[in-house]
C-alpha cells in the first residue's frame, strides 16, 4: 500500500514535468505573441515593447524561459502580463466564483443519472425507458447555447427573477435571506444547464452498466435464492455497475479548474473558463500555463483518487 | 441402481407437456418442445443431453427464471408439491425459489458475486426466507461450510468468491443451496467447470448430502459416465424433445433410441483402445430451424421415410423405460 502511494507519486512527478515541457512549448509554437496583441494600440511604442520584452525575459532563449516561469510558478511569484497581478490571487478569486456553479452542477448530475439510469435498465423497453432515452438524446442534440437562452426567456417571464451575473448588482445592501435568495436564482439556471449534458450522457451510461451487469450469472444466482427484486437490483446488480463510475468519479476533480466557457459567457459569471479563455485570446502565457499545470496536476491528483477508490469499491484489487 | 419406485405415490415435480419458445429476428425458437418428466421425493433424476437441447431452459423455467422477453413459457405444467408453479404470482415465487426448490449453477466462477463476500452471499438466502438472529445465522453457515467440505469455514466467511479455488466455489454455491433445506435442489451441470478429481469429490459430496438430507435432486448433464454413477432415473433429451427415459440400467444396457445408443457409443472405454472413438453424424439442430418429423431423423443410422414426416410416439418399453422411436420399437417385435 505505502509502496504502491510512493510509486505513483514518483511516477506523477514525472509525467508532471513533461507535461510542464509540453505545454510550455505549444503555448509558445501558437501564432502570435504577446508582445503583438495590440500593436494599434498607441501605447505600445518600440521603446517600452522592448522594456516589456526585458522585463518578462522574452529576449531570452525558450529553455531559459522555462525556468524562469516554473521558478515563478514554484516560488508563487507568477505575474499575470495583462495586469501584474499575481496569479495565484486571480485564479483564486475566480475558482471561488466557479466552485458553487461546480458543485451544484456536478450534484444535480451524479444524483439524476443513476436513478434514472437504473429505472430505465430495470424496465428495459418500458415507457419510462423510452421516454428517458428519447430525453436524453434531445438534450444531447441541442446545443447548449440555445438551450440556455430558452431558458433564461422562460425563467424571466415566468418567475420574474434575475439570472444573468452572479448577483444583482446592489443587492448587497439588502437584508440577508434576500441576498441568499437572489444567490440562489443565479446559481439555479447555469448549475442546471451545465448538468442537462452530463445527466444526458451519464445516465445512458448507467443504465448500459446496469444491464450489462443484470445480465451476469450471479444475478439469476440471487434470483434463484428467491431474492426480492429490490435486492437483486440495488444490492447485487448495482454495486457491481457502480466499480466503472468510480474511475469517472476521479475525473470530475480536473472539472474545478475548467469552468465553463460558454455557460460563463451566456450568463456573465466571472469564472475560470471566461478568464483562461481572456488570457489566451490577450497572450497571457503565465496565466494560460499555470492553469494548465494546476489541471494536469488535478488530472494526476484525480486518477490516484479513483486507484485509491477502487481498492475500497472491489475487493479483487489488491496494491 | 434400484429399480424406479412405483409406490411413491404423487411426484415432487411433475413436469407436463412443457414449452418454452424464444422470440427473436422474426423466428421462433423452440428450445423445449413439449417435455414431461417426473422428480420423486429423494430420487436423483438426470437429464442427459448435448448442449443446446434445452436442458438447462427446462431447468430454468421450473424457477421462473427464463428471460423474458426473449424467452416465453408457451404451454404446460410443472406441477411442484401439488401446486401448479406457473400459476403462482411473482411473489409465492420468490418464496419458493431457494426456499423449497435452490440451483446450483454451472459456472461457480461467474455464478458468486465477485463484490460481496462467501459469508455474506451465503446467509443471504436464510435471512430472506427464514427468520434467524445474526449470532445463530453465523454458527448456521459455518456448519454449512463445513458440511460440504471447506476446510477452516469460520475464515472463509470473509473471503471473497476469487481467494476461493473452483471446486470450493462450487461447494460454498451448494451450501448456499442447501441453506434452506429445500425439498428440491437444481443442479444444472455442476461439474462441468471442474476438473476431474475435483468433479469426483463433488458428486460423492452431493450423493453423501442426499442421503443424509433426503432431498430430490434433478441433475443436468451432458456428461453420461457422471450421470451413470448418481442417477436413479435418466432422462434423455434431444433438441427439445424427450427421447428416451429409464433406469441406468435400462439406459446403458439397452437403450432403445438411436440417439442414446449413438451417444453410448461414442464414450471412450478401454475396450475400445486404439479404435476410432464413434460420434454421431451432425450436430444438433438450431432451434429455429427443427427438421420436421423426428428431430433426430438427419443425424439417424435408422430413418426410413416416416419419419421425416411424423413426430414419433413414446414406445413403452415396460417397467417405466420408454424411447420415442417406433423404428427401433417395431424391429424388436420382429426379432423377438
Amino acid at each position: 500500500m505505502l509502496s504502491f502511494i510512493g510509486r505513483s507519486v514518483i511516477q506523477k512527478t514525472i509525467t508532471l514535468f513533461f507535461v510542464s515541457i509540453v505545454s510550455f512549448l505549444i503555448i509558445h509554437l501558437a501564432p502570435g505573441k504577446p508582445s503583438q496583441v495590440n500593436p494599434m494600440n498607441p501605447k505600445f511604442t518600440p521603446e517600452i515593447l522592448e522594456r516589456f520584452q526585458k522585463e518578462f525575459h522574452l529576449d531570452k532563449p525558450l529553455y531559459v524561459q522555462y525556468l524562469y516561469f516554473y521558478r515563478g510558478l514554484f516560488t508563487g511569484q507568477t505575474v499575470s502580463w495583462k495586469d501584474n497581478q499575481s496569479v495565484f490571487s486571480k485564479i483564486w478569486g475566480r475558482f471561488l466564483n466557479s466552485l458553487p456553479l461546480f458543485i451544484v452542477g456536478t450534484l444535480i448530475t451524479w444524483t439524476l443519472s443513476f436513478p434514472v439510469g437504473i429505472r430505465s435498465a430495470i424496465y428495459r423497453g418500458g415507457i419510462y425507458d423510452r421516454t428517458t432515452t428519447f430525453l436524453s438524446y434531445l438534450l444531447i442534440s441541442i446545443p447548449g447555447f440555445f438551450f440556455a437562452y430558452v431558458l433564461i426567456i422562460f425563467v424571466v417571464n415566468h418567475f420574474h427573477v434575475p439570472v444573468i451575473g452572479m448577483e444583482t448588482f446592489g443587492i448587497a445592501n439588502s437584508s440577508i435571506p434576500h441576498m441568499i435568495m437572489d444567490r440562489i436564482w443565479h446559481l439555479l439556471l447555469p448549475s442546471v444547464l451545465g448538468a442537462t449534458g452530463g445527466i444526458a450522457i451519464l445516465s445512458r451510461y448507467v443504465r448500459s452498466q446496469m444491464l450489462e451487469v443484470e445480465g451476469q450469472d450471479y444475478i439469476r444466482t440471487a434470483k434463484a435464492k428467491g431474492l426480492p427484486p429490490d435486492q437483486v437490483h440495488y444490492k447485487h446488480a448495482f454495486r457491481n455497475a457502480l466499480l466503472p463510475f468510480v474511475t469517472m468519479f476521479g475525473l470530475i476533480l480536473p472539472g474545478l479548474i475548467g469552468g465553463s466557457v460558454i455557460i460563463e459567457t451566456i450568463f456573465s459569471w466571472p469564472g475560470m473558463g471566461r478568464m483562461a479563455y481572456d488570457a489566451i485570446l490577450a497572450r497571457d502565457y503565465p496565466v494560460i500555463l499555470t492553469v494548465n499545470f494546476v489541471s494536469a496536476v488535478l488530472v494526476l491528483a484525480g486518477t490516484f483518487v479513483s486507484d485509491l477508490l477502487y481498492l475500497v469499491v472491489d475487493p479483487r484489487i489488491r496494491l | 441402481m434400484d429399480k424406479r419406485p412405483k409406490s411413491h405415490g404423487t411426484p415432487l415435480l411433475r413436469v407436463e407437456n412443457l414449452k418454452v419458445y424464444f422470440q427473436g429476428d422474426g423466428k421462433r425458437a423452440r428450445a423445449v418442445d413439449g417435455i414431461s418428466y417426473e422428480v420423486h421425493q429423494k430420487q436423483t433424476v438426470c437429464i442427459v443431453g448435448e448442449s443446446g437441447c434445452g436442458k438447462t431452459v427446462s431447468a430454468l423455467s421450473i424457477l421462473g427464471l427464463i428471460p423474458s422477453p426473449p424467452g416465453e413459457i408457451v404451454s404446460g405444467k410443472i406441477f411442484f408439491s401439488g401446486q401448479d408453479l406457473l400459476k403462482l404470482d411473482e411473489k409465492t415465487m420468490q418464496n419458493i425459489r431457494g426456499n423449497q426448490i435452490a440451483m446450483v449453477f454451472q459456472e461457480p466462477l461467474t455464478s458468486l458475486n465477485p463484490v460481496f463476500t462467501i459469508g455474506d452471499q451465503l446467509g443471504e438466502a436464510v435471512s430472506t426466507h427464514k427468520s434467524m438472529g445474526a449470532e445463530s445465522l453465523k454458527r448456521y453457515m459455518i456448519q454449512l461450510l463445513s458440511d460440504v467440505g471447506i476446510p477452516s469455514p469460520e475464515q472463509r466467511l470473509n473471503d471473497y468468491p476469487h481467494q476461493l479455488s473452483g471446486g470450493q466455489r462450487q461447494r460454498v454455491m451448494i451450501a448456499m443451496a442447501l441453506s434452506c433445506d429445500p425439498d428440491l435442489m437444481i443442479a444444472d451441470e455442476p461439474t462441468t467447470a471442474l476438473d476431474v478429481t475435483v468433479q469426483a469429490q463433488i458428486l460423492e459430496l452431493l450423493r453423501s448430502i442426499q442421503q443424509k438430507r433426503s432431498m430430490a435432486i434433478l441433475y443436468i448433464s451432458h456428461d453420461l459416465g457422471v450421470v451413470s454413477a448418481i442417477a436413479h432415473w435418466i432422462y434423455v433429451m434431444y433438441a427439445g424433445i424427450m427421447a428416451e427415459q429409464g433406469n441406468s440400467d435400462q439406459i446403458f444396457r439397452s437403450p432403445r433410441h438411436p440417439y442414446t445408443q449413438g451417444l453410448l457409443a461414442s464414450l471412450p472405454s478401454l475396450s475400445k483402445r486404439g479404435k476410432r472413438l464413434y460420434s454421431i453424424p451432425g450436430s444438433v439442430p438450431n432451434p429455429a430451424y427443427k427438421p420436421t418429423g423426428c428431430p433426430f431423423h438427419p443425424r439417424c443410422p435408422h430413418t426410413i421415410s416416416t419419419c421425416r414426416k411424423e413426430y414419433p410416439n413414446m414406445c413403452d418399453y415396460g417397467h417405466g423405460h420408454m424411447a420415442r422411436c417406433p423404428v427401433l420399437y417395431e424391429k424388436r417385435e420382429h426379432t423377438e
